[in-house]
């Protein structure tokens, strides 16, 4: 028997100091109580027949002091974490490196994954050395980095916080030179650069795997109001696979496409997205005997793609009609104050130096509106005001610059979303806080205020006027493609963003320098939202390294690991050869009887 | 005195009177000493016998006629009333200042409510305290006069020394003493032997009624584990471990130690009362009655 939390010497102290503790407590009187009573006639009677049974009196207190001495040893041998089977080992130091990339999560014919093997097979790996000995456990995707090796058990509570990595870079760690013995379990597909000193336990069987190696929705560069889904299908199997694509989406757009797909080969797919509305798009392969699931759906966004009704509300601008007459994805209706009408419908509204008196239903641009109740005030007119500023990382002024823009005149208007004040800061995008040119807010409704004419400045006849337009039209109507992203640690470039799946439910964030990160431990579509700014993360695995499940490097000469006892796999560590639940239950039940008898008068 | 006393006041005063009545009840005409024994002397007036009168002794009863008819010198006996003497000993030893009530107080009230009826029913009492030997002694008085002298005889004695039953009776009836009933009020927590005493009792023929007194917590001790037991009269020390065992068999051998004196005194014909200190002692003085030895 060997301990795992104690080595052998410590064990011996803490039983033997167990052991004499109890022992001395037996034998250690306190200072009795005097007791004055009447006589001790009766007593010295009742001891001088007490006195006959001398012998058992003894039997039982070395009974019940061995019972005493067996509870205590029980429990503190308990502490210790005993085990069996393991004296005869010698002691041994073991590293294990345990492969847990996307592969991995290979399905084996016996129904466990590849993953569960190596664990169990890691785990075996640790029985076999001595209590005595030093362990470590370290992985290929950096879970479990390289550290102090350890006691056995610290190593298999590393062992079992581990799990499959989909996403991120695999790699084989690297390792302080060690005397111990060196052991990588891996299927030999997606980590390469093994040490020669490592001995390769292969977890590696051939499996089926037909999976989507790209998925991506595009708008046709030449009708950008028309998007397409490009799909590639990988067939990763050492045999011909039929398999099926379907492809789901909002609106009730379903399409589906039988395919066969020869050893090793891919086809790809562009598919017309015009039955489908706005939203989310899925796409999911199906295959006989598919072993490897977590590239066999993906995920995008289809942005908007109707032509929207623009009205311009104007005195008469010609930049804006003129842009807007050949701006593709819109529709636009002029009219002038006098015959802007409250409530016509439209999905973006531009208002350029006019403001109803309500605000519209929908989205606005407006252009130096002036004071109504729905807007900020006008503190006052600033002349030649200086372009301090403005938020490159903003959507609207993607690929806009302001370098050369000059304005006139510009009016000071209130920071604040609304005249009553009760609303949060409007988000300052051009400008300084005391004089700034161009903000936004989402009070429900997007607004985005430029508090200059176009007519006061060169902006115009900036090459970016028109950018900034195609901007602003796409930002109020929200029409974004998906950020794409591996499973695994994803970074979104928004600030504090909180982030929900397709299910709205709230994921785990961290927030960084202008950054949000989350984890998306599989195929999923994200939301990210931070204020005014959202963001969709398309996080699919569609990677043809990782779904090339059976491109293992091992050769036939490397030791595979018995994949016949997946049991194994599950068995929780803590349990199986030790003692110590066995020891505690010794333990409790002694006490039981202790108590039992100790009140029933059988032992006192 | 009795207005001062705190162990008889005004209501121990009551009950005694109470238990007077009572015991009326409980034996019609036990003051006329329908119980005692008839004692034939020189001197009375109901005639009992003749007797042949002995050379020196006084002729004044010599029954001149009989001598003339029947040429015989006999002598006239007259009967007279004998009255009971009543020894009424109570352990005054250190033991007895055990328990709450006091063993010694409830014994003391014991003794005086004994000492009340008897004196009121014209017998000789004489009040003992004793412990290793007599401690002190009321020589036998009699009469309704006396009782408070009795009383005062009581409250004067304070529990002290150890306990020699033998040698308090050896002493105490080593001088002549005429046969009565002795009452014995006691834990007969006796380490020279209270049946050697007792034997001694059967010698000089003294009929016997015992009273043994003991407390509650003499009977069912509650004691820590470990305990040095000190004894109250020799100062001895002895220590013990104290488990629910042990404590159940010193029961036992309490119980034992009760029989063994209940035991010899039903044998032998003595009465015997056995009480713990938180029964009301009228209740015991009737079980005393009820006996049929103390009164009738």
């Amino acid at each position: 028997m060997s301990f795992l939390s104690l080595s052998p010497a410590m064990a011996g102290l803490l039983l033997a100091a167990t052991a004499a503790s109890i022992v001395v407590l037996y034998w250690l009187k306190p200072p009795p109580k005097r007791v004055v009573v009447p006589s001790n006639l009766l007593w010295k009677r009742l001891l001088r027949e007490k006195k006959k049974k001398t012998f058992l009196d003894r039997l039982r207190w070395w009974i019940s002091l061995m019972i005493a001495i067996t509870v205590g040893l029980s429990v503190a041998t308990a502490l210790g974490r005993p085990e069996v089977g393991s004296s005869a080992n010698e002691i041994r130091d073991i590293t294990v490196v345990i492969d847990n990339s996307a592969t991995m999560a290979t399905r084996s014919s016996d129904g466990y994954t590849r993953w569960e093997h190596a664990v169990a097979e890691a785990r075996e790996l640790l029985q076999q050395g001595s209590a005595g000995g030093r362990f470590l456990i370290v992985d290929t995707t950096g879970q479990a980095p390289p550290t102090e090796a350890s006691d056995r058990g610290s190593a298999l509570d590393v062992l079992e916080g581990l799990n499959v990595s989909l996403g991120g870079e695999s790699k084989f760690p690297m390792l302080a030179a060690s005397d111990g013995e060196l052991y990588f379990v891996s299927d030999g597909v997606m980590v390469d650069d093994v040490p020669p000193e490592a001995t390769v336990v292969s977890v590696f069987e051939a499996a089926d795997n037909v999976g989507i190696t790209a998925f991506e929705i595009r708008s046709v560069p030449a009708s950008p109001l028309e998007y397409q889904a490009f799909l590639e299908v990988t067939n990763a199997s050492g045999r011909p696979k039929d398999a099926r694509i379907r492809l789901s989406g909002s609106g009730g757009g379903r399409l589906g496409e039988d395919v066969t797909l020869q050893p090793g080969e891919s086809q790809g797919r562009t598919i017309n997205l015009s039955s489908f509305d706005r939203g989310p798009v899925r796409v999911a392969v199906t295959s006989d005997a598919d072993a490897f699931a977590a590239d066999d759906y993906a995920f995008s966004f289809l942005p908007v793609r109707n032509r929207m009704v623009v009205v311009l509300v104007s005195p008469g601008s010609i930049y804006l009609e003129n842009l807007l007459l050949i701006e593709p994805r819109i529709t636009v209706d002029f009219k002038t104050p006098q015959e802007y009408v409250t409530g016509v419908a439209a999905d973006v509204y531009i208002f350029d130096r006019y403001a109803p008196p309500t605000p519209p239903s929908g989205p606005a641009l407006l252009f130096l509106p002036p004071d109504v109740s729905w807007l900020a005030p006008t503190l006052g007119i600033v002349e030649s005001p200086e372009v301090m500023g403005w938020n490159a990382a903003h959507p609207l002024l993607q690929f806009v610059s302001l370098e050369d823009l000059r304005v006139d005149r510009a009016a000071r208007i209130s920071p604040l979303a609304s005249t009553d004040g009760s609303a949060d800061l409007a988000d300052i995008i051009v400008g300084s806080p005391s004089s700034p040119l161009i903000v936004v807010t989402e009070n429900p409704e997007k607004v985005l205020r430029v508090s200059f004419a176009l007519e006061d400045s060169n902006f115009p006849l900036q090459p970016g006027f028109p950018i900034f337009i195609s901007n602003a039209l796409s930002w109020m109507m929200d029409e974004q493609v998906a950020l794409t992203s591996a499973p695994g640690r994803v970074e979104v470039p928004l600030p504090a963003a909180t982030v929900v799946d397709l299910e709205g439910k709230e994921v785990v964030t961290w927030t960084l320098t202008e950054r949000t990160v989350f984890v998306a431990d599989g195929p999923g579509l994200y939301t990210a939202a931070s204020g005014t700014r959202r963001l969709r993360v398309a996080v699919n695995l569609a990677d043809r390294e990782r779904s090339a499940v059976n491109a293992t490097s091992f050769g036939p000469d490397v030791q595979t690991a018995s994949i016949s006892q997946p049991s194994g796999a599950v068995q929780p560590a803590g349990w199986g050869d030790e003692l110590w639940i066995l020891l505690l239950t010794i333990a409790t039940a002694l006490v039981i009887v202790e108590w039992f008898t100790y009140h029933r008068r059988l032992t006192v | 005195m009795a207005e001062s006393s705190t162990l008889f006041d005004d209501e121990f005063m009551n009950r005694l009177n109470y238990l007077t009545i009572v015991s009326k009840h409980m034996i019609p005409g036990h003051l006329h000493g329908e119980h005692r024994a008839k004692k034939k002397t020189d001197s009375g007036i109901e005639f009992a016998d003749y007797r042949q009168y002995v050379a020196g002794e006084d002729t004044k009863n010599v029954d001149w006629r009989t001598f003339l008819r029947l040429d015989k010198l006999v002598l006239r006996m007259f009967e007279e009333d004998a009255d009971l003497p009543i020894y009424i000993f109570f352990d005054s030893s250190k033991s007895m200042d055990h328990g709450d009530p006091s063993k010694y107080d409830f014994a003391r009230k014991i003794a005086a409510a004994l000492a009340y009826i008897g004196l009121l029913n014209h017998d000789r009492v004489s009040l003992v305290g004793f412990a290793d030997g007599i401690a002190q002694e009321m020589s036998a008085r009699k009469g309704r006069t006396q009782i408070w002298r009795a009383f005062n005889f009581l409250e004067s004695l304070q529990p002290s020394g150890a306990t020699s039953m033998v040698k308090a009776f050896r002493n105490f009836f080593s001088a002549r003493r005429r046969r009565g009933l002795v009452v014995v009020v006691s834990d007969f927590l006796d380490e020279t032997g209270w049946d050697k005493a007792f034997d001694m009792l059967r010698y000089y023929k003294q009929d016997l009624f015992a009273v043994h007194v003991y407390s509650t917590d003499e009977e069912h001790p509650d004691l820590p584990d470990e305990v040095l037991l000190e004894d109250a009269e020799s100062g001895k020390t002895e220590r013990i471990k104290v488990t629910p065992g042990l404590l159940d068999a010193y029961s036992e051998v309490f119980e034992e130690h009760c029989e063994e004196v209940s035991a010899y005194c039903r044998k032998n014909g003595y009465g015997y009362v056995r009480t713990d200190t938180e029964l009301p002692f009228e209740e015991l003085i009737l079980r005393v009655f009820r006996q049929g030895r103390f009164l009738g």
